[in-house]
C-alpha cells in the first residue's frame, strides 16, 4: 500500500488527485490537503467581478466529490514538509494546520510515500502598500474577492447613472505581476458592461500594466500566423484597445495605492499617479509559506524552494543573461531537486526565468512580468505527475517517467471581452509551444500555424463552453477523464 | 501618462459585423474547437 499526498486542490492538485485515484487500485491511498473547502473555476471569476455570475456558479464543495471518488480530504493548510521524517515521526510527512470548523487551528502530521506540491501561489498583496481588498483596491483572484469587487462595481455604475463621471483603473498592482490575461479580460468586461448599462460616455477605463507593450502577456508577446502573414499580438491587442476606447499606462510598477490614487514608477524612472474611483489591481505571486526540515529538524527550505518561495524542480536555474535563456531550461518531470518522491505541479514549481524580458528602472526597480501560469499547463502537468507516480507505485523505480515540458506544450487562452449570447466577445489565442524555441521553430520561436488569435462571438461561446466543461470534469462526472486538460 | 493607440489598425465595418454574425460565428466555433483539440492533443504525452 502506498499513500500519495497532494498539497493543494486547485487545477493542478485536483487534476492529479482525480487521475491518481482513477489509475491506482483501491488499496493505495490518495490524500488531498487544501485549506479551502471549495474548488474554484478561476477563469470565470472575472464574470463574478462584473456581476454576471454568482460565486455559486464558479465554485463547488470538494468533500462530496472526494468522498464519492474514494479520495481522503483534509481541509488544512500545509505548513511544513519533513522529507526525511523527524526525531519523533519516522516517515516522511507533512505538518498541517486544520482550517475546517471542527478542528480549526489544530495541527497534525500526515505521512506520505509520494508528495505533490500543488499549493499554487500566495497572493502577495503585501508587496505593494495599500494594494488589495484589505487596502484600497479590489481583486478577482478568488471567488470571494470577485464577489466584493462586483458590489463595488455596481456602486460605481449607480454613480455613473446619477451623472457622476467615474475612472476605472484595472491591471497590475506591482512591477513583477503575472496574469495580464486576467486583467485584460476584466478590463474589457467592465467596458462591455458600461456600454450595456448606457453609461460608457461618463466613464474612463484605464489599463495599467508592467508590460513594455500591449499583447506581451508576460511571454514577450506572440506572433499569430494568419492568411495575410504574421500579426504580432501587440498589434492585435492595441487594435482592440483603440476600438473600445481603453487607455493604457505601460511599463509601470505600482508603488502604493492610496484611497482613490495609485502611485507608480515608469521604466524611465519617472513617477506618476493615477486618480481612480474604482481600481481592480492584481497582486504579484510568490510561493506559499511552506517550510522544509531535515531529519534533525534543521530548516532546509532554501534547498527545496527558490527565493520566490516556489519549489525547485528539474529546471536549469543557472543565472544567465536573457539572450542565453533556452527552452530546454524549463522543467519536464517536475521532480524536486531534493527528494525523488516529491513533485511540484502547476504554479507551485519555480520557473527557471521569465519569458518576457526583465527590465529595470534607473532607480533599480524591477519591471519584469512573470511568466503566465494558466490552467491548461497546470492541468497537463498535474496529470503527467500523477501518471509518473501511478506507474512508479505499480512498476517500481524503473517505471516510465511522464513529461510535460511547457516547451513541448501548447496552450489555449480564451480572453473574454464581454458576456452575452448575441453580443458577447472574446479573443481566442493559442500558442505552440508556450516557451519559444528558436532552435526548433526558427526566428518566430513558435509554430505560426498553431499560434493564432481571433476575436469574435464564437470565442465567447467557447469560453462559456469551457466553463461548463471544466466544472463537469472537476466534479468527476461520468467520463470526465475523456476531457483533455 | 496614459497612452492611446491611434496607429493601430481598426477592423472594417464588414469585419465587425462578421464578429457578431451568428451563422459565421457558429462556423468559426466549429473551426476553433477543431484547432484547439488538435493543438491540445499534441501537448499530451
Amino acid at each position: 500500500m502506498a499513500r500519495t499526498v497532494i498539497m493543494g486542490a486547485g487545477i493542478a492538485g485536483h487534476t492529479a488527485a482525480l487521475h491518481l485515484r482513477r489509475m491506482l487500485p483501491k488499496e493505495h491511498e490518495v490524500v488531498v490537503i487544501a485549506p479551502n473547502s471549495k474548488w474554484n473555476w478561476i477563469p470565470s471569476n472575472i464574470w463574478v467581478g462584473v456581476g454576471q455570475m454568482s460565486t455559486k456558479q464558479v465554485t463547488f464543495p470538494l468533500a462530496p466529490i472526494y468522498k464519492r471518488k474514494g479520495i481522503e480530504f483534509r481541509q488544512a493548510l500545509a505548513i511544513e514538509v519533513h522529507g526525511e521524517g523527524s526525531a519523533d515521526f519516522a516517515s516522511p510527512h507533512v505538518t498541517v494546520q486544520y482550517t475546517d470548523e471542527a478542528r480549526a487551528g489544530k495541527t497534525g502530521r500526515i505521512a506520505y510515500d509520494y508528495l505533490i506540491n500543488a499549493t499554487g501561489p500566495k497572493l502577495n498583496f503585501g508587496a505593494t502598500p495599500g494594494l488589495g481588498p484589505d487596502g484600497n483596491s479590489w481583486s478577482v483572484c478568488t471567488a470571494g474577492h470577485a464577489e466584493q469587487t462586483a458590489l463595488a462595481f455596481e456602486e460605481a455604475i449607480a454613480k455613473l447613472k446619477a451623472g457622476q463621471p467615474q475612472t476605472f483603473l484595472i491591471g497590475m498592482g506591482h512591477g513583477t505581476c503575472t496574469c495580464q490575461g486576467a486583467a485584460f479580460e476584466y478590463t474589457f468586461n467592465v467596458e462591455h458592461e458600461l456600454v450595456k448599462q448606457g453609461v460608457r460616455d461618463l466613464a474612463e477605463v484605464i489599463y495599467i500594466t508592467n508590460e513594455a507593450s500591449l499583447g506581451d502577456f508576460g511571454m514577450d508577446g506572440m506572433n499569430f500566423g494568419t492568411k495575410d502573414g504574421i500579426v504580432p499580438s501587440q498589434m492585435f491587442t492595441e487594435s482592440l484597445f483603440e476600438q473600445r476606447g481603453v487607455k493604457a499606462i505601460l511599463s509601470a510598477h505600482v508603488e502604493r495605492v492610496e484611497p482613490g490614487v495609485a502611485h507608480y514608477e515608469l521604466l524611465d524612472g519617472t513617477k506618476g499617479e493615477q486618480r481612480f474611483d474604482f481600481a481592480m489591481l492584481l497582486p504579484p505571486f510568490r510561493g506559499v509559506d511552506l517550510k522544509a526540515f531535515d531529519a534533525q529538524g534543521n530548516d532546509i527550505s532554501d534547498q527545496l524552494f527558490a527565493p520566490s518561495g516556489f519549489m525547485k524542480v528539474d529546471a536549469d536555474y543557472t543565472p544567465k543573461p536573457y539572450e542565453q535563456w533556452q527552452a530546454s531550461d524549463w522543467p519536464s518531470t517536475y521532480q524536486s531537486v531534493k527528494y525523488d518522491n516529491v513533485w511540484a505541479a502547476g504554479i507551485a514549481f519555480a520557473p527557471p526565468h521569465q519569458m518576457s524580458k526583465p527590465r529595470q528602472t534607473p532607480n533599480g526597480t524591477m519591471i519584469a512580468p512573470a511568466p503566465p501560469r494558466t490552467g491548461m499547463p497546470s492541468g497537463v502537468i498535474g496529470r503527467a505527475v500523477a501518471q509518473t507516480i501511478a506507474e512508479r507505485i505499480k512498476h517500481g523505480d524503473t517505471a516510465r517517467v511522464h513529461t510535460a515540458s511547457m516547451a513541448d506544450m501548447g496552450a489555449a487562452c480564451i480572453a473574454s471581452a464581454g458576456t452575452g449570447w448575441r453580443d458577447g466577445q472574446a479573443a481566442a489565442m493559442t500558442v505552440f509551444p508556450i516557451i519559444p524555441d528558436p532552435d526548433k521553430y526558427g526566428e518566430q520561436g513558435r509554430d505560426v500555424k498553431e499560434t493564432y488569435g481571433e476575436i469574435g462571438l464564437s470565442a465567447h461561446w467557447m469560453k462559456v463552453m469551457l466553463h461548463y466543461l471544466f466544472i463537469y470534469k472537476a466534479k468527476a462526472r461520468p467520463f470526465w477523464y475523456l476531457i483533455p486538460e | 501618462m496614459t497612452t492611446t493607440f491611434p496607429q493601430a489598425p481598426q477592423p472594417s465595418a464588414k469585419e465587425l459585423k462578421a464578429r457578431t454574425n451568428v451563422v459565421r460565428q457558429a462556423w468559426r466555433f466549429a473551426i476553433l474547437n477543431t484547432k484547439m483539440i488538435l493543438m491540445v492533443s499534441k501537448g499530451h504525452h
